[in-house]
Order: structure tokens, then sequence, then C-alpha cells
């Protein structure tokens, strides 16, 4: 049904006047907006209100090799200036994701990340393996980074020797490009980001989110069952957009802004900063309809200014550095070049 | 993943009137961008101010009233966000996701008579679901208004929320309030009870209830105890109604009818779930 009712079709910018598209390493987007994990569902449970036709791809919550019946409630918390969550993974496992989603992404008219995430080094391998050829996934998304769960010690997001393992590991599974998604609950994250680039990683989504909590002084409850947990929205954008722009200028391999991001000229912000794409996440939330509203005001903002490819404005932002980010600098060629995975 | 309803979208809208309701509440008055369908009674929306300085996170409200292109909410003001839009003035921007959820199930008649439970503001979901069932639904014969006893239980008298809206109706309506100020002294289990005892009402009924948790826990007792057909509209923290952020886990039976699977969402596999499917207490 999903699939018949939210596939291939193809829906054109409002004005087509400005080129939206972006290349993300191998990945050619029509457009820098994807959806971030967690925040969209697995496959096409938003369609109805973003037509993946609309946006720069859509990342799958992220699959385990076992079903995960999440954390216990309450899972969320509102806080000041957003949201704490701890969800816990909850997803039925690989197989079903394979046997009940998968199927109905088949032809989406947008580019495909599966999330992977694992408790060791070989659950992620095995992810990659199990999950790697099936060809209604473009990209894999890792995350080594969720603070919900194994006690959120982020053993895979803080220490970089272990965050190579596990992209070297996967990049030896499988020919799909892997992103890594770090977190920013570190002390030097482009620490991070090289040795995920050093291990093979086609690109970066920076970053999950920062470990929070809430308490009510006056029950003396904390705001989360798991009295920690992960903090998003508005209030971490200056945080993310600081390790996206770190990130970036560490490395040569794409970066993916994600953090807070609930405006198109927040959108711009990270590209500017040196991101290639960028993910909404809670943002959704408020108005799940945003991520293609977003796309217009896109083009709305950058026709106002001026800027005819969205592309241009990557990794320009004034600080003090001069550098030619990898992905704009190879942005012409991959545009012609046949090759390229995804669907512009 | 289960996924949001198909006729659900985001939509923006006008406030037309705020009404203050009761001590604590006030009756949102809404106009939607476009004429929406029917809406089964106990679906939902989302709702926040279309501003900057509203929490970020919208909050469900129960569809109150539909009429004349407008839609009703009856909101409690209980914190930051249903503050927000309590003191929303005519003309604020909105933005609505909905209509989301199930609703009730059909309410029919010629079957056993209905209950109705409600609990403070949980009285929200009844008021259509009364005027759906006296017209008919799903194709099935309509409920007759002595089908229906509606009982109202509250704190207080000033908690008993528009109560003269449900008297009009013709169904049988009875108040009951924890400190004895309007109604019978005590809550609505209690009362339903004493009709039960004193034979008013026939001991196979069948029940719908809204209310606060350990309210919709008792009825939930109630309805094993004793066998009885009993749906309940429950109210859980949402972060997106549309089953996406995950934060609304409802425990399930496991020998129930949504499955194996130990927790549903309450925003698309409810807000209404038969006590066949889900364990509260």
């Amino acid at each position: 049904m999903r699939a018949t009712f939210c596939g291939a079709r193809r829906v054109l910018s409002m004005a087509n006047m400005t080129d939206l598209s972006v290349q993300l390493g191998p990945l050619s987007l029509r457009n820098p907006i994807l959806s971030a994990s967690g925040t969209y569902g697995h496959g096409l449970e938003m369609c109805h209100f973003t037509p993946p036709a609309r946006i720069g791809g859509l990342v799958s919550k992220t699959v385990t090799p076992n079903p995960r019946h999440g954390n216990a409630a309450p899972r969320i918390a509102e806080t000041e200036a957003g949201l704490l969550n701890s969800l816990g993974l909850e997803n039925k496992g690989v197989e079903h994701y394979l046997a009940h989603t998968l199927p109905d992404m088949a032809g989406v008219d947008t580019v495909v990340f599966t999330n992977i995430g694992g408790e060791s080094v070989d659950e992620f391998i095995a992810m990659a393996r199990r999950l790697g050829e099936r060809d209604e996934i473009d990209a894999f998304e890792v995350n080594l980074s969720c603070p919900n769960v194994q006690g959120g010690r982020l053993p895979f997001g803080t220490d970089p020797a272990n965050a190579a393992r596990v992209i070297e590991g996967i990049k030896a599974a499988t020919t799909k490009p892997v992103f890594a998604k770090l977190s920013p609950n570190v002390s030097r994250i482009a620490d991070m980001a090289l040795a995920v680039e050093a291990a093979g990683a086609d690109g970066i989504t920076a970053v999950n989110t920062l470990l929070g909590m809430a308490v009510d002084w006056r029950t003396r409850k904390p705001g989360l069952a798991t009295v920690q947990g992960g903090y998003s929205g508005p209030g971490v954008k200056p945080v993310a957009l600081r390790c996206a722009w770190e990130c970036a200028r560490s490395v040569s391999i794409p970066v993916i802004g994600c953090g807070g991001i609930s405006s198109a000229e927040d959108v711009l912000e990270f590209l500017v900063a040196g991101c290639t794409a960028v993910q909404l996440g809670t943002a959704c939330f408020a108005d799940p309809a945003l991520p293609g509203r977003m796309v217009d005001e896109l083009t709305r903002l950058l026709d106002d200014a001026g800027v005819a490819r969205v592309r241009d404005l990557i990794g320009t932002v004034q600080d003090g550095t001069s550098r030619t980010c990898a992905s704009n600098a190879s942005d012409a060629k991959a545009q012609t070049d046949a090759e390229v995975v995804g669907r512009p | 993943m289960p996924a949001p309803p198909t006729d659900a979208r985001t939509l923006r809208a006008e406030v037309v009137r705020v009404e203050p309701c009761g001590d604590d509440g006030v009756i949102l008055v809404v106009r939607p961008e476009h004429d929406l369908a029917a809406i089964r009674a106990s679906r939902f929306f989302m709702l926040k101010r279309d501003d900057r300085v509203s929490p970020l996170i919208p909050r469900p409200f129960s569809i109150y009233r539909q009429r004349d292109g407008l839609l009703e909410f009856l909101i409690k003001v209980m914190g930051r966000g249903t503050r927000a839009l309590a003191e929303s003035r005519p003309g604020q921007a909105l933005i609505l996701t909905g209509p989301l959820g199930n609703g009730w199930p059909t309410i029919d008649g010629g079957g056993a008579p209905w209950v109705f439970l409600a609990g403070g503001v949980g009285c929200a979901p009844f008021p259509m679901a009364i005027e759906q069932a006296l017209a008919g639904m799903d194709g099935k014969a309509p409920a007759r208004p002595e089908d229906i006893t509606f009982l109202f239980g509250a704190a207080t008298k000033g908690l008993l929320y528009d109560l003269d809206a449900y008297t009009e109706q013709g169904i049988r309506v009875l108040a009951a309030t924890d400190d004895g100020s309007q109604g019978f002294h005590g809550n609505v289990l209690q009362l339903l009870d004493g009709l039960w005892e004193r034979g008013e009402l026939p001991r196979d009924v069948r029940l719908l209830a809204c209310g606060p948790d350990p309210m919709l826990e008792a009825v939930e007792r109630l309805a094993h105890a004793n066998d009885l057909a009993c749906w309940l509209s429950l109210e859980t923290l949402m972060g997106c109604g549309v089953g996406i952020c995950n934060g609304c886990p409802v425990d399930t039976r496991p020998d129930g009818p949504l499955g194996e699977w130990p927790n549903a969402k309450c925003c698309v596999e409810g807000p209404v779930f038969s006590t066949e499917a889900i364990a509260l207490g």
C-alpha cells in the first residue's frame, strides 16, 4: 500500500530556478535536506506529510541485530529549548526490517540510508553483511553514538580506536557508502572524525544528541525513567554547528550536519560551516510536514539572496582558514559522472 | 512501524475565540485553513502556537466538538504548553497536526447499554461520542438516549467541565465529586456500583472511559473482574503524535490482539485501546 501510494512519484521543486543539488561523496542528492535517524520513521510512514521525492534522503531509525523493546516510560521530557529522549533504540530487529520495511522502499524516489546499531564490533559488521546486498539501501549510517544504550557509556562514540574498528570492519563487509554518526559528548570531535576517515568512512554525520537530564525538584523525580538521555532541539544547535564545523575543517570526506536545525536559515548556516547536507530531527515532531516545506523555504531564501547553486555556499564560512571543501571541489565533476550512486 | 492515519495533515489554523470553562480550563475554538471531513470522536490533534515563544513540542488534545467548519478543544491549563494555548487571542496562528489516532469503537444501539466514564478533563472525547452514537456510527443502528449513561466525576464541581452540555442530549447524566460539592460524593466507579446495587442499570454493560491513570486502572480491573467489553482512551506524554518519536509506549497484554510486542504506541495504535489489548495496572 505504502509503496504504491508514496513510491516513485517525482515532485518538482516550486521554482526550479535555484539548484539545490549537492554531491555527498558518492551520493547525488536532489537537495541537502535529509531526515535524521529516529525522527522520521523506519521507512515510508511519513510519506503523507512529506513525499520522499521532495527531499534529499531518508535515514531510517536505527536497526539492530535483535529486537529491542526500548526503555521504560517516561522516555521523553521537554525542556526550555529542546527535548530529552531515552527511547533505547526500540525496533523489531534486522530480520523484521528486511522482511517488512525494506520491500516497501523499493523504487522510492530518494536516497535511502539505513542506520545500523550494534553492541560490539562484530554485531556492526554482521549488520552490514546482512543488509549489504539489498538494493533498496543506498548507504549506511553507522550509529556510533546513541547515548541511551549500554548505560550511556558510548563505547564507540568516545574512543577513536573503537570507532575506527567498527568502520573498518563495516567497510570490509560492504561496498555501500558508509557514514559514521558521531557523538558531541567528546572533548575533541576532530579526533573521532579523523579516526573514522582513516578507517574508510565515506562521510560523517555530526552530531547525535548531547547527554542531558531533567528533574522535578518538587517530586524529586527525573524527567526520564533512565534519568539521563539525549538532548536535542534548538538548544543544541550552536553545539552541533561547532562540532560539524570542526569535523568539516578536519577531514576531506563530506559532513552531514545535524542538531537543532528547525529553519531554512539553520540549514544554510550548517552548509556555510562546511556541511554538504543536513538532517532534520526534533523539529519534525512539531511539524511533520517540515522537511518538504523547508525545501521550498530554502529555494526562496537562495532566490532572495541571488545564490544560484546551494553547493556554492558549502564551507564558505570566514573562519580565518583558507581551504576548499573536498566535496565541493569534486562536485562539478561528480555531477556529470554517470557512475554516481543515487537519484538526483 | 505503524504509520499515522492517511487523513492526517499538518495545517495552519486561526484562533476564533477562547471561552473559559470550569475552574482551570478553556474551550479553544479554531478555524483550520481548510474544512475537514467529519472526525471520529476520541481522535486527536497535536496543537501548538505558530510562534517562536511557545514550547517546542505540540500537545495532544481530543477533538471536543466540530461544527460550522470550526474545531473546538477543551484545554485544562496544566503547564507551559497548555497555558500558551489557553492564553491565545483571536487571530493567533496555530499549527495543527491531525486528525490522529483511532477514535472510539462503533457505539451502536440494540446491544448491552453503554456506560461512559469521564474523569475531569477526560470528558473531552465524550460530547462527540454521544452525538455520533445517537446519529449512528459505521452503518450500525444508532444508540437511543436511554442506551447511554454518562458518569462524570471530578475532584470538585468546578472541574465538571461544561456539564450542562451533556444533559441537553437526553441521555442519563450523573455527576460525582470527590469533595461532594456536586452530585454523588465519591468517584464514578462508586457511582456505577450504586446504580448496579439499586438495579438501576443492568450488570452487562459496555464501558468507555477516559480520565486520570488511577481511574483507568480501576476501570480496567472492573472490566476484567466482570468480563465487560471496555475501551479506554489514554493520555500519555507524546512528542509527535504521528508514531515517529516512540515516546508514548503503552504496555500490551502478551496474549492480546496487538501481538507479542510488549508495548504499543499510544498515538498511532490508540489512543483508544480495548482492555483486552493493554495492561495498565
